[in-house]
Protein backbone atom coordinates (compact mmCIF):
# COMPACT_ATOMS: atom_id res chain seq x y z
CA UNK A 1 0.00 0.00 0.00
CA UNK A 2 1.57 3.34 -0.84
CA UNK A 3 1.23 6.19 1.73
CA UNK A 4 1.79 9.48 0.10
CA UNK A 5 4.33 10.77 2.14
CA UNK A 6 4.29 14.00 0.91
CA UNK A 7 0.82 14.76 2.68
CA UNK A 8 2.17 13.74 5.70
CA UNK A 9 5.51 15.56 5.47
CA UNK A 10 3.35 18.49 4.86
CA UNK A 11 1.69 17.96 8.04
CA UNK A 12 4.20 17.62 10.20
CA UNK A 13 6.65 20.42 8.75
CA UNK A 14 3.26 22.38 9.60
CA UNK A 15 4.08 24.91 7.49
CA UNK A 16 6.82 25.54 10.53
CA UNK A 17 4.59 27.68 11.88
CA UNK A 18 2.50 25.56 14.40
CA UNK A 19 3.97 24.50 17.69
CA UNK A 20 3.13 20.87 18.13
CA UNK A 21 1.00 19.21 20.25
CA UNK A 22 4.22 17.82 22.21
CA UNK A 23 7.97 17.19 21.55
CA UNK A 24 10.48 15.98 22.85
CA UNK A 25 13.23 13.23 23.74
CA UNK A 26 11.93 9.38 24.13
CA UNK A 27 14.13 5.97 24.05
CA UNK A 28 12.99 3.86 21.65
CA UNK A 29 13.43 -0.04 21.29
CA UNK A 30 14.48 -0.60 17.80
CA UNK A 31 12.66 -3.46 16.46
CA UNK A 32 15.27 -5.89 15.23
CA UNK A 33 17.97 -3.83 17.47
CA UNK A 34 16.68 -4.26 20.98
CA UNK A 35 18.95 -1.46 22.59
CA UNK A 36 17.05 1.33 23.37
CA UNK A 37 17.83 4.52 20.93
CA UNK A 38 17.60 8.07 21.99
CA UNK A 39 14.96 9.81 19.73
CA UNK A 40 13.45 13.12 19.17
CA UNK A 41 9.09 12.71 19.09
CA UNK A 42 6.85 14.88 17.94
CA UNK A 43 3.25 14.89 18.17
CA UNK A 44 1.06 16.33 15.84
CA UNK A 45 -3.18 15.81 16.13
CA UNK A 46 -3.40 11.95 15.86
CA UNK A 47 0.15 11.43 14.56
CA UNK A 48 3.80 10.78 16.59
CA UNK A 49 6.95 11.03 14.30
CA UNK A 50 10.47 9.96 15.83
CA UNK A 51 13.18 12.03 14.15
CA UNK A 52 16.91 10.75 14.50
CA UNK A 53 18.02 14.43 15.26
CA UNK A 54 15.76 17.25 16.95
CA UNK A 55 16.52 19.49 14.42
CA UNK A 56 16.21 16.76 11.09
CA UNK A 57 13.90 17.47 8.56
CA UNK A 58 12.59 14.29 7.73
CA UNK A 59 11.39 12.20 10.44
CA UNK A 60 12.55 8.34 10.36
CA UNK A 61 9.18 7.35 10.73
CA UNK A 62 5.95 7.58 11.85
CA UNK A 63 3.03 6.01 14.41
CA UNK A 64 -0.84 5.68 13.61
CA UNK A 65 -2.24 6.49 17.14
CA UNK A 66 -6.07 6.05 16.23
CA UNK A 67 -7.43 3.05 18.43
CA UNK A 68 -3.41 2.91 19.65
CA UNK A 69 -3.52 1.91 23.51
CA UNK A 70 -1.12 3.17 25.65
CA UNK A 71 -0.05 2.23 28.72
CA UNK A 72 3.09 2.04 31.50
CA UNK A 73 4.82 -0.90 31.15
CA UNK A 74 6.13 -2.14 35.05
CA UNK A 75 8.68 -4.28 34.77
CA UNK A 76 11.01 -3.30 32.01
CA UNK A 77 14.55 -3.01 31.97
CA UNK A 78 14.10 1.17 31.61
CA UNK A 79 12.55 3.48 34.25
CA UNK A 80 9.73 5.33 32.86
CA UNK A 81 8.63 3.06 30.37
CA UNK A 82 5.50 2.68 28.34
CA UNK A 83 4.28 0.98 25.52
CA UNK A 84 1.94 1.57 22.54
CA UNK A 85 -0.24 -0.70 21.10
CA UNK A 86 -1.34 -0.56 18.13
CA UNK A 87 -4.45 -2.21 17.16
CA UNK A 88 -5.02 -5.46 15.35
CA UNK A 89 -3.87 -8.98 16.13
CA UNK A 90 -0.37 -8.69 15.18
CA UNK A 91 0.12 -5.07 15.62
CA UNK A 92 3.27 -3.75 16.53
CA UNK A 93 3.67 -2.87 20.18
CA UNK A 94 6.14 0.30 20.60
CA UNK A 95 8.63 0.41 23.34
CA UNK A 96 9.56 3.56 24.44
CA UNK A 97 10.89 4.97 27.54
CA UNK A 98 10.58 8.84 29.09
CA UNK A 99 13.75 10.16 30.40
CA UNK A 100 11.98 10.81 34.16
CA UNK A 101 8.55 10.84 35.68
CA UNK A 102 7.45 13.56 34.91
CA UNK A 103 8.44 13.42 30.98
CA UNK A 104 6.73 10.00 31.32
CA UNK A 105 3.14 11.19 32.74
CA UNK A 106 2.97 14.54 30.17
CA UNK A 107 3.62 11.76 27.37
CA UNK A 108 1.23 9.55 28.28
CA UNK A 109 -1.54 12.27 29.18
CA UNK A 110 -0.73 13.87 25.77
CA UNK A 111 -1.16 10.46 23.82
CA UNK A 112 -4.04 9.06 24.86
CA UNK A 113 -5.93 12.38 24.19
CA UNK A 114 -4.32 12.63 21.37
CA UNK A 115 -6.81 10.64 18.57
CA UNK A 116 -8.96 11.67 15.85
CA UNK A 117 -12.18 9.78 17.55
CA UNK A 118 -11.56 12.00 20.78
CA UNK A 119 -11.59 15.30 18.97
CA UNK A 120 -14.54 14.00 17.22
CA UNK A 121 -16.24 13.47 20.50
CA UNK A 122 -15.68 16.82 21.80
CA UNK A 123 -16.08 18.73 18.82
CA UNK A 124 -19.76 17.26 18.47
CA UNK A 125 -21.49 18.78 21.82
CA UNK A 126 -20.02 21.72 20.90
CA UNK A 127 -20.95 22.78 17.85
CA UNK A 128 -24.66 21.84 18.45
CA UNK A 129 -24.67 24.14 21.70
CA UNK A 130 -23.25 26.72 19.34
CA UNK A 131 -26.06 26.25 16.85
CA UNK A 132 -28.94 26.14 19.68
CA UNK A 133 -27.47 29.22 20.94
CA UNK A 134 -27.82 30.94 17.68
CA UNK A 135 -30.75 30.06 17.15
CA UNK A 136 -32.31 30.97 20.52
CA UNK A 137 -30.46 34.14 19.37
CA UNK A 138 -32.02 34.48 15.95
CA UNK A 139 -28.50 34.58 14.79
CA UNK A 140 -26.81 33.35 11.46
CA UNK A 141 -24.45 30.57 12.85
CA UNK A 142 -20.75 31.37 11.55
CA UNK A 143 -18.26 29.37 10.60
CA UNK A 144 -14.30 28.37 11.84
CA UNK A 145 -11.73 29.86 9.68
CA UNK A 146 -10.54 28.78 6.71
CA UNK A 147 -6.80 26.89 6.62
CA UNK A 148 -3.80 28.89 5.01
CA UNK A 149 -2.41 31.72 6.91
CA UNK A 150 -4.32 30.78 10.16
CA UNK A 151 -1.84 32.68 12.60
CA UNK A 152 0.51 30.48 14.59
CA UNK A 153 -1.25 29.22 17.87
CA UNK A 154 1.39 30.29 20.70
CA UNK A 155 2.21 27.36 22.99
CA UNK A 156 0.94 28.04 26.45
CA UNK A 157 2.93 26.11 29.06
CA UNK A 158 0.76 25.02 32.44
CA UNK A 159 3.09 23.90 35.99
CA UNK A 160 1.64 19.99 36.10
CA UNK A 161 -0.40 21.24 39.48
CA UNK A 162 -2.38 23.29 36.92
CA UNK A 163 -3.08 20.64 35.04
CA UNK A 164 -3.74 18.08 37.97
CA UNK A 165 -6.33 20.04 39.09
CA UNK A 166 -8.17 19.98 35.63
CA UNK A 167 -7.98 15.83 34.94
CA UNK A 168 -9.77 14.58 37.54
CA UNK A 169 -9.45 10.69 36.86
CA UNK A 170 -6.93 10.17 34.76
CA UNK A 171 -4.72 12.16 37.40
CA UNK A 172 -6.26 9.66 39.71
CA UNK A 173 -5.13 6.71 37.51
CA UNK A 174 -1.05 8.31 36.95
CA UNK A 175 -0.74 8.42 40.77
CA UNK A 176 -1.87 5.16 41.29
CA UNK A 177 0.70 4.07 38.70
CA UNK A 178 3.19 6.30 40.80
CA UNK A 179 2.66 4.14 43.59
CA UNK A 180 3.54 1.26 41.66
CA UNK A 181 6.65 2.75 40.40
CA UNK A 182 7.38 3.83 44.36
CA UNK A 183 6.76 0.47 45.11
CA UNK A 184 8.79 -1.58 42.62
CA UNK A 185 12.25 0.88 43.10
CA UNK A 186 11.26 0.61 46.84
CA UNK A 187 11.89 -2.98 46.23
CA UNK A 188 14.97 -2.83 44.75
CA UNK A 189 15.66 -1.43 41.09
CA UNK A 190 12.81 -1.17 38.62
CA UNK A 191 12.51 -4.60 37.72
CA UNK A 192 9.69 -5.51 39.76
CA UNK A 193 7.60 -8.73 39.47
CA UNK A 194 5.76 -8.25 35.74
CA UNK A 195 3.13 -10.29 36.87
CA UNK A 196 1.16 -8.53 39.63
CA UNK A 197 2.49 -4.81 39.14
CA UNK A 198 1.49 -5.13 35.41
CA UNK A 199 -1.73 -6.50 35.78
CA UNK A 200 -2.78 -4.20 38.85
CA UNK A 201 -1.44 -0.93 36.54
CA UNK A 202 -3.57 -2.49 33.86
CA UNK A 203 -6.58 -2.85 35.92
CA UNK A 204 -6.71 0.78 37.05
CA UNK A 205 -6.34 1.82 33.39
CA UNK A 206 -9.40 -0.31 32.91
CA UNK A 207 -11.44 0.85 35.96
CA UNK A 208 -10.85 4.39 34.80
CA UNK A 209 -15.08 4.82 35.11
CA UNK B 1 10.12 8.12 6.21
CA UNK B 2 8.95 4.40 8.17
CA UNK B 3 6.01 3.77 8.78
CA UNK B 4 3.77 0.06 9.81
CA UNK B 5 1.36 -1.03 6.55
CA UNK B 6 -0.34 -3.13 9.01
CA UNK B 7 -1.37 -0.46 11.31
CA UNK B 8 -2.70 1.58 7.94
CA UNK B 9 -4.42 -1.75 7.18
CA UNK B 10 -5.96 -2.07 10.53
CA UNK B 11 -7.46 1.80 10.17
CA UNK B 12 -8.64 1.21 6.71
CA UNK B 13 -10.67 -1.40 8.36
CA UNK B 14 -12.40 1.11 10.78
CA UNK B 15 -15.80 2.04 10.07
CA UNK B 16 -15.61 4.82 7.54
CA UNK B 17 -17.33 8.08 7.50
CA UNK B 18 -18.16 7.74 3.86
CA UNK B 19 -17.33 4.87 1.20
CA UNK B 20 -18.22 4.66 -2.13
CA UNK B 21 -17.09 3.55 -5.22
CA UNK B 22 -16.47 6.71 -7.12
CA UNK B 23 -13.73 7.32 -10.50
CA UNK B 24 -10.24 7.61 -9.43
CA UNK B 25 -7.23 9.85 -11.47
CA UNK B 26 -3.80 10.05 -10.12
CA UNK B 27 -2.44 13.37 -10.35
CA UNK B 28 0.39 12.84 -12.87
CA UNK B 29 -0.12 13.49 -15.93
CA UNK B 30 -1.80 11.12 -18.83
CA UNK B 31 -3.25 9.15 -15.43
CA UNK B 32 -6.50 7.25 -16.65
CA UNK B 33 -10.18 7.21 -14.50
CA UNK B 34 -10.05 4.08 -12.82
CA UNK B 35 -12.81 2.82 -10.42
CA UNK B 36 -11.57 2.77 -6.94
CA UNK B 37 -13.63 1.64 -3.79
CA UNK B 38 -12.81 5.21 -1.76
CA UNK B 39 -13.15 4.91 1.98
CA UNK B 40 -12.45 8.01 4.13
CA UNK B 41 -11.47 6.73 8.02
CA UNK B 42 -10.44 9.65 10.33
CA UNK B 43 -8.44 12.26 8.75
CA UNK B 44 -7.26 9.54 5.99
CA UNK B 45 -8.77 8.56 2.66
CA UNK B 46 -8.18 5.07 1.73
CA UNK B 47 -8.91 3.81 -1.80
CA UNK B 48 -8.81 -0.04 -3.00
CA UNK B 49 -9.00 -1.82 -6.11
CA UNK B 50 -13.12 -2.76 -5.82
CA UNK B 51 -12.21 -6.27 -5.58
CA UNK B 52 -9.70 -6.31 -3.07
CA UNK B 53 -9.86 -6.35 0.84
CA UNK B 54 -6.17 -4.48 1.29
CA UNK B 55 -5.87 -0.61 0.20
CA UNK B 56 -3.75 0.40 -2.73
CA UNK B 57 -2.84 3.69 -1.62
CA UNK B 58 -3.60 6.01 1.83
CA UNK B 59 -3.93 10.23 1.36
CA UNK B 60 -3.39 12.21 4.46
CA UNK B 61 -6.65 14.58 4.60
CA UNK B 62 -4.32 17.97 6.12
CA UNK B 63 -3.84 21.19 4.87
CA UNK B 64 -5.52 20.08 1.71
CA UNK B 65 -7.78 21.96 -0.34
CA UNK B 66 -11.02 20.23 -2.20
CA UNK B 67 -12.63 21.85 -5.21
CA UNK B 68 -15.66 20.96 -7.45
CA UNK B 69 -14.14 20.04 -10.98
CA UNK B 70 -16.95 19.37 -13.47
CA UNK B 71 -20.63 18.97 -12.38
CA UNK B 72 -20.32 15.70 -10.41
CA UNK B 73 -16.77 15.82 -9.23
CA UNK B 74 -13.81 17.27 -6.93
CA UNK B 75 -10.19 17.25 -6.43
CA UNK B 76 -8.03 17.40 -3.57
CA UNK B 77 -4.79 19.09 -3.75
CA UNK B 78 -2.19 19.64 -0.90
CA UNK B 79 -1.83 23.35 -0.38
CA UNK B 80 1.77 23.85 -0.98
CA UNK B 81 1.32 22.04 -4.00
CA UNK B 82 -2.26 23.29 -5.48
CA UNK B 83 -0.86 21.72 -9.31
CA UNK B 84 -1.24 17.92 -7.89
CA UNK B 85 -4.80 17.03 -7.88
CA UNK B 86 -6.58 13.82 -7.40
CA UNK B 87 -9.59 13.99 -8.99
CA UNK B 88 -12.42 11.81 -8.14
CA UNK B 89 -15.92 11.22 -10.25
CA UNK B 90 -19.08 10.73 -8.30
CA UNK B 91 -22.60 9.45 -9.70
CA UNK B 92 -24.57 12.74 -8.94
CA UNK B 93 -23.87 16.21 -7.89
CA UNK B 94 -25.42 14.84 -4.66
CA UNK B 95 -22.89 12.17 -3.96
CA UNK B 96 -20.57 14.97 -5.07
CA UNK B 97 -21.61 17.50 -2.19
CA UNK B 98 -21.81 15.12 0.46
CA UNK B 99 -18.18 13.69 -0.42
CA UNK B 100 -16.92 17.20 -0.88
CA UNK B 101 -18.41 18.32 2.66
CA UNK B 102 -16.63 15.28 4.75
CA UNK B 103 -13.54 15.34 3.43
CA UNK B 104 -13.34 18.91 4.45
CA UNK B 105 -14.58 17.89 8.07
CA UNK B 106 -12.32 15.31 8.00
CA UNK B 107 -9.38 17.29 8.69
CA UNK B 108 -7.68 17.41 12.36
CA UNK B 109 -6.62 20.94 12.18
CA UNK B 110 -9.86 21.59 11.03
CA UNK B 111 -11.58 20.06 13.72
CA UNK B 112 -9.02 21.82 16.21
CA UNK B 113 -9.78 25.26 14.53
CA UNK B 114 -13.37 24.57 14.99
CA UNK B 115 -13.16 23.93 18.42
CA UNK B 116 -11.47 26.76 19.16
CA UNK B 117 -14.16 28.93 17.22
CA UNK B 118 -17.52 26.95 18.85
CA UNK B 119 -15.34 27.40 22.18
CA UNK B 120 -14.72 31.10 21.84
CA UNK B 121 -18.12 31.60 20.50
CA UNK B 122 -19.81 29.75 23.06
CA UNK B 123 -18.19 31.43 25.50
CA UNK B 124 -19.07 35.47 24.29
CA UNK B 125 -22.56 34.57 24.25
CA UNK B 126 -22.86 32.59 27.33
CA UNK B 127 -20.18 34.29 29.63
CA UNK B 128 -19.08 30.55 30.16
CA UNK B 129 -16.48 27.77 29.02
CA UNK B 130 -17.73 24.96 27.38
CA UNK B 131 -15.15 23.46 28.16
CA UNK B 132 -15.28 23.22 31.99
CA UNK B 133 -17.72 20.65 31.79
CA UNK B 134 -15.10 18.40 30.49
CA UNK B 135 -12.65 19.20 32.51
CA UNK B 136 -9.48 20.22 30.17
CA UNK B 137 -10.32 24.12 29.78
CA UNK B 138 -6.50 24.25 30.27
CA UNK B 139 -5.39 22.02 27.69
CA UNK B 140 -2.68 23.84 25.82
CA UNK B 141 -3.62 22.27 22.52
CA UNK B 142 -7.38 24.09 22.71
CA UNK B 143 -6.25 27.47 23.27
CA UNK B 144 -6.95 30.31 21.84
CA UNK B 145 -4.52 32.38 19.91
CA UNK B 146 -3.56 35.24 21.14
CA UNK B 147 -5.59 36.92 18.46
CA UNK B 148 -9.10 37.16 20.42
CA UNK B 149 -11.61 38.57 19.41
Amino acid sequence: MKLHQKSVLRFFRGYRTQAPDREGILLKKGARNTSYQRRWFILRGNLLFYLEHQADHTPLGLILLENCQVEPRLGATEPFAFTIRTPGGDGRAYKLAAENREELRAWLWALAGATWTRLAVLLRPLEAQYRELCQAAGQEPGSPPEDCGSPATPRTLFSFQELHEHFGKEIRMLQAVHRQFQEASDNGGSRSRAGGGEAGAHQLLMSGD
Amino acid sequence: MRYNEKELQALSRQPAEMAAELGMRGPKKGSVVKRRLVKLVVNFLFYFRTDEAEPIGALLLEHCRVTQEEPSGFSISFLEDPERKYHFECCSEEQCQEWMAALRRASYEFMRRSLIFYRNEIQKMTGKDPLEQFGISEEARFQLSSLKA
